[in-house]
């Protein structure tokens, strides 16, 4: 009877060989490595030959599924191997660690660490071997690990060495006492002595610190009262994918490696060969940026690699020396192009597979079905993916990402299309780890996510209570195609329409629901019932807006300027001539209403005049009116104000409204022009530049300029024979051919 | 030696070197004459196993100064590259000195410099006595270093017309010099290699064609990162400097030192050291060197002018000459900085009204 235990580093190629190399050599009977109990029955996986690493084991707690932990393995990992070689040779392979059930039920830290994605406390075991690289005469302990462990090509006796670097260490330093460490390594030695029971040869698969605690035993008495009585809870465990990017310490993973892509790289390369194929890779991905490197380069590169490494009397270059000729050769000494590599070379863009079979909840076989059937495979890359509805694939795509959306898995985040077109979407699409870990989470909320984003909305739909959200609710549901949670708002929205006394918050509701109706065509949705509801709010809104907009403060009468536009507008794109014919009805009672804040009254005598409700007489006649001298002045600037707010295009061109404006500041007393000034100021600054800048120059001329322009039109003598020839080709491209033949 | 006005590297550490030479255990390349290792020690400095201390010669990142020689020992040239006043021509000069015990194989770049420069000349009376041969022929540094297996030196390479450059490809990628006039050619023997420097700050400076680039390692030499390596670096050169010109002033308290490296970098950053201030940044580089130049002129004025001990107002003249380059954008640069940094900062105001006195 025999035991090994074999101190290692997660995520050290080194490591994984030597550990090859050691298990061929002891051939044991039974493999304990450190991981969770509970992924016992998930390990057969492994052998499967859909699964490609990095993957990670996720763990959750069956009834809170945000408290949850990863244990990720890359190829090179020293477990993954360990793991394998179990399997291939029929060695039963065994986690030893202390059970989830037991770390996430003591509730202290819980608090601390929910859903963080982190191993163990490594930084443990990382920050003595600065002790130890330093009295090798190393500044970086990484560097030391990977000169002494990780490049190495003889294996034999670092295991013992590790052992015995590790037993001194824990011997002299004056570690702070860790409960949980020592509850992991009591446990360790409990599986420890089980195992030692019943089979012949026990190998240990362990991080390096925890070797020496499993070597020395304390006495079995204390153990077993440590571990007497802890908490307990469920804990599930699954295969998910996982990500290079994320097996580094940048990504806030405890136990990360600086360089899992180089690791990878080591792993694969021939020993021999490892600094070709590397300097290669990098010569590749210089080139892929537009940077001449030729294969001269890469020779020159290595040599100098070679060269550095000799003259620091290291057996062979690390990946310092293999950055270092990188950037004295091939990048002419700039440190900025090194990015490129450290982002595709040195982390490495890697993400894993792991096999449909591998146990899920239903959400999340639904969500990898989708992705198999839309092909939308899950990457860490960032990519842009733009989208027509017009195709069926696409319009499948979109739904499912909105449903996700919906469901707050921010797989796709929705970006802004450029160019015109209600038929174009653009998403960015990202896959992280965590997003594993949000769709079990949202798996209690229905088996597929079409059931799972209705059922989550009608959730949420029973929480709110104001109408906007309810329509911001409603513009996320309508394009993820959910016809009964849509249903559901819709009755909400028209219950809450009846109800609600707030003109404003129906004008609010009003534009998404606008936006919805004329993305209806595109997405074949069934618009009826918004159209029903659209109905109610204009007719409400048209009826109730005069009354809302009197005696109306100074800032409320800001907001309902803005909630005037904004509906102007979305009446405009819908372009359904009852609601707009309400709509200026609801306009001209504001615009004549004596009791309205001028801005208000102006801004509707605006759009009147847009709309051609109004013909330019009647608008003079405004106009005058409200600038006359009866009124208030404060009344006529913030009139002037509502109805200027924009463009000043229409004073430049329209010289009966110019005339009257100009007539208006002539007649002013000087005392009241300084006292309104600042309001004419505010409205006016709002114009463009240019526009500013005609306007003065208008201004300076005086009417002269007017009777100029005008006279200047009539006395060009050009030659009307002909411009009436180019008429009807004017009109056609104008589109104006209907109108004139009427 | 002593009435030379500056000693060349490799007469200035002689000592160093043969220390050096008699403690080195690595092999060494066919000519240098010390092994690669011991070329790192001379440059970073260290302790010999015999307890002999090597001065540091260029003082920052070690990695650096490794990366340099691993390129001399393989066949490429080096190029030193960086600001103004980052010690390229220095350390060139060192590694000279150290590998092939002579740092005068030297070519000056400039706007000027022709292929004759770089290849070879001929000496006019003789050719037109004589006709082409080999005594009419004038060697050039780099013939010479091409000949005798040593390490020639072309400072400033981009102030080099472009067509003048490429002179030098083929003595980099063939090792060879061809001499149609004498239907013959130079070789390189081993040992030969081309260190050349060249500023990335100056303008009109003639990039290098591409196939010369590749056929160099590049260097690039930093603005020094720490305040207390930049105070190091002022010091020992000062030291080492004054030493040599016999200046009769003492040798600065490190506060005078720590005051002017403080200015110097400030401006440089254009942000104060603890990092509150916002300050306009001069058009001047304000390099390592321009400090130690300063501090140099200022010993030299209180020893002759003044009691001995360097004072403000020593310093302020040769302060506001590195600082001012340009009469009127950097003196309100400099004016600014007097005001709002200078005049609050304790125990500063003899240079602020030695400054004042300036302006």
């Amino acid at each position: 009877m025999s035991v090994h235990v074999l101190g290692i580093r997660h995520h050290g190629p080194g490591s994984a060989h030597s550990l090859q190399a050691a298990l061929e050599q002891l051939k044991p009977d039974v493999l304990l490595v450190e991981g969770p109990p509970e992924a016992d029955g998930i390990l057969s996986y492994v052998q499967s030959p859909d699964i490609k690493p990095p993957v990670a084991i996720l763990a959750y707690r069956t009834d809170q599924p945000q408290q949850a932990s990863f244990y990720p393995f890359a190829e090179f990992s020293p477990e993954w191997q360990a793991i394998q070689y179990g399997l291939k040779n029929n060695i039963p392979v065994q986690f030893m660690d202390l059970p989830l059930a037991h770390r996430f039920a003591t509730p202290e830290e819980s608090a601390e660490k929910d859903s963080k994605p982190e191993e163990e406390k490594a930084s443990v075991a990382e920050y003595p071997l600065t002790h130890l690289a330093r009295a090798a005469g190393f500044a970086d302990t990484e560097l030391w690990w990977e000169h002494q462990f990780e490049l190495r090509l003889n294996h034999q006796d670092s295991f013992a060495a590790i052992l015995e670097g590790m037993t001194a260490l824990r011997d002299t330093l004056d570690l702070p006492e860790d409960r949980e460490n020592d509850l992991r390594e009591a446990y360790m030695r409990k599986i420890l002595q089980e195992a030692e029971k019943n089979y012949e040869t026990v190998a240990v698969v362990c991080g390096a610190w925890h070797a020496p605690a499993l070597v020395n035993q304390p006495p079995k008495k204390d153990d077993r009262l440590l571990l007497k009585g802890l908490p307990k809870c469920k804990i599930e465990t699954t295969w998910i994918p996982w990500t290079y990017r994320r097996l580094t310490f940048a990504s806030g993973y405890g136990a990360g490696v600086m360089s899992p892509g180089w690791y990878h790289h080591i792993w694969q390369a021939k020993p021999d060969e490892r600094g070709y194929g590397w300097m290669t890779q990098v010569a590749r991905v210089f080139r892929r940026h537009q940077m001449d490197t030729s294969t001269a380069h890469v020779i020159e590169a290595i040599r100098l690699a070679d060269t550095l490494a000799a003259l620091r009397d290291l057996a062979r270059p690390g990946l310092a020396e293999y950055n270092e000729a990188t950037n004295t050769v091939l990048s002419f000494g700039d440190d900025s192009l090194l990015d490129l590599v450290q982002e595709a070379l040195i982390v490495g863009q890697r993400m894993g597979e792991v096999p449909s079979e591998v146990p899920a909840v239903p959400l999340q076989s639904d969500v990898q079905q989708h992705q198999k059937k839309l092909r939308l495979k899950p990457s860490d890359e960032r990519k842009a993916l733009t989208l027509d509805l017009r195709k069926d694939l696409d319009r499948e795509r979109s739904q499912f990402l909105h449903r996700l959306h919906v469901l707050g898995i921010n797989w796709g985040t929705p970006a802004h299309v450029s160019g015109k077109g209600t038929f174009k979407e653009q998403w960015n699409l990202y896959w992280e780890p965590e997003i594993a870990i949000r769709i079990i989470e949202k798996g209690i909320w229905g088996n597929t996510v079409a059931t799972a984003a209705s059922a989550y909305i009608k959730q949420q739909l029973n929480q709110v209570s104001a109408l906007r959200e309810v329509a911001q609710l409603l513009e996320q549901t309508l394009p993820a195609n959910l016809p009964q949670a849509l249903t559901d708002l819709l009755q909400k929205l028209d219950e809450l329409a009846a109800l609600s006394g707030d003109i404003f918050q129906l004008m609010q509701a009003l534009p998404p629901l606008a936006n919805i109706s004329r993305y209806g065509d595109v997405r074949q949705t069934d618009t009826a019932m918004i159209n029903h509801v659209l109905d109610s709010l204009v007719s409400r809104i048209s009826i109730g807006l005069p009354n809302a907009c009197t005696s109306l403060n100074e800032e409320s009468a800001a907001e309902a300027f803005d909630r005037i536009q904004e509906m102007d507008s979305a009446l405009r794109i819908l372009q359904q001539d009852d609601y707009t014919q309400l709509w200026h009805q609801a306009l001209v009672s504001l615009a004549d209403h004596s009791q309205i804040n001028g801005i208000v009254a102006g801004k509707a005598c605006r759009i009147l005049s847009e709309s051609s409700i109004w013909n330019d007489d009647i608008i003079a006649q405004k106009f005058s009116l409200a600038l006359s001298s009866a009124q208030s002045t404060s009344y006529s600037a913030t009139w002037l104000e509502g109805f200027l707010q924009g463009s000043g295009m229409v004073l430049i061109l329209d010289e009966t409204l110019w005339g009257l404006l100009d007539q208006w500041v002539a007649q002013l007393e000087e005392e009241i022009f300084v006292q309104i000034l600042p309001v004419l100021r505010r409205s006016f600054a709002t114009f463009s530049k240019p526009e500013r800048r005609k306007l003065g120059e208008k201004a300076k001329n005086g009417k002269q300029s007017v009777s100029v322009a005008a006279v200047a039109s009539q006395d060009m003598g050009f030659n009307h024979e002909r411009a009436t020839a180019a008429l009807p080709l004017v009109k056609q491209l104008l589109g104006l051919k209907s109108a004139t033949n009427e | 030696m002593a009435e030379l006005l500056r000693q060349h590297a490799e007469q200035l550490f002689a000592e160093e070197l043969e220390a050096l030479k008699k403690a080195d255990s690595h092999p060494a390349p066919p000519r240098w004459n010390m092994s690669p290792w011991a070329v790192v020690t001379y440059l970073v400095g260290g302790k010999l196993k015999n307890g002999f201390e090597i001065t540091p010669k260029y003082i920052g990142n070690k990695r650096l100064m490794e990366i340099a020689v691993a390129t001399l020992t393989t066949d490429r040239a080096l190029l030193l590259y960086g600001l103004p006043g980052t010690a390229k021509s220095w350390v060139a000069e060192h590694l000279a000195a150290a590998i092939s015990g002579d740092s005068t194989l030297l070519i000056q770049g400039t706007a000027g410099t022709s292929e004759e420069a770089i290849r070879y000349g001929w000496n006019y009376a003789k050719l037109l006595a004589e006709g082409p041969s080999a005594e009419a022929l004038v060697e050039t540094p780099m013939m010479r270093a091409m000949q005798d297996g040593k390490i020639a030196r072309v400072e400033e390479l981009t102030r080099i017309t472009a067509d003048v450059q490429d002179t030098l490809i083929t003595i980099l990628s063939e090792k060879t010099m061809p001499v149609p006039e004498l239907n013959t050619e130079v070789q390189a023997v081993s040992g030969f290699n081309v260190i050349a420097t060249a500023n990335n700050r100056d303008k009109g400076v003639n990039e290098l064609s591409g196939a010369l680039k590749r056929r160099f390692n590049t260097v690039i030499l930093p603005t020094p990162s720490s305040m207390d390596e930049e105070i190091d670096i002022v010091r020992r050169r000062v030291e080492s400097i004054s030493k040599a010109l016999q200046l009769p002033a003492e040798v600065p308290a490190l506060e005078e030192i720590k005051r002017i490296v403080t200015i110097f970098r400030e401006l440089r950053s254009g942000m104060t050291e603890d990092g509150k201030t916002k300050l306009k940044s001069p058009t001047g580089t304000l390099s390592t060197a321009e400090a130690i130049s300063v501090v140099n002129s200022g010993m030299a004025l209180s020893g002759h002018f003044g009691d001995g001990q360097l004072s403000a107002e020593d310093i302020a003249s040769g302060l506001v000459g590195a600082v001012v380059k340009d009469p009127v954008q950097d003196k309100v640069v400099w004016q600014e900085y007097l005001e709002t940094v200078v005049k609050t900062r304790d125990g500063w105001k003899d240079m602020y009204r030695a400054c004042r006195e300036q302006i």
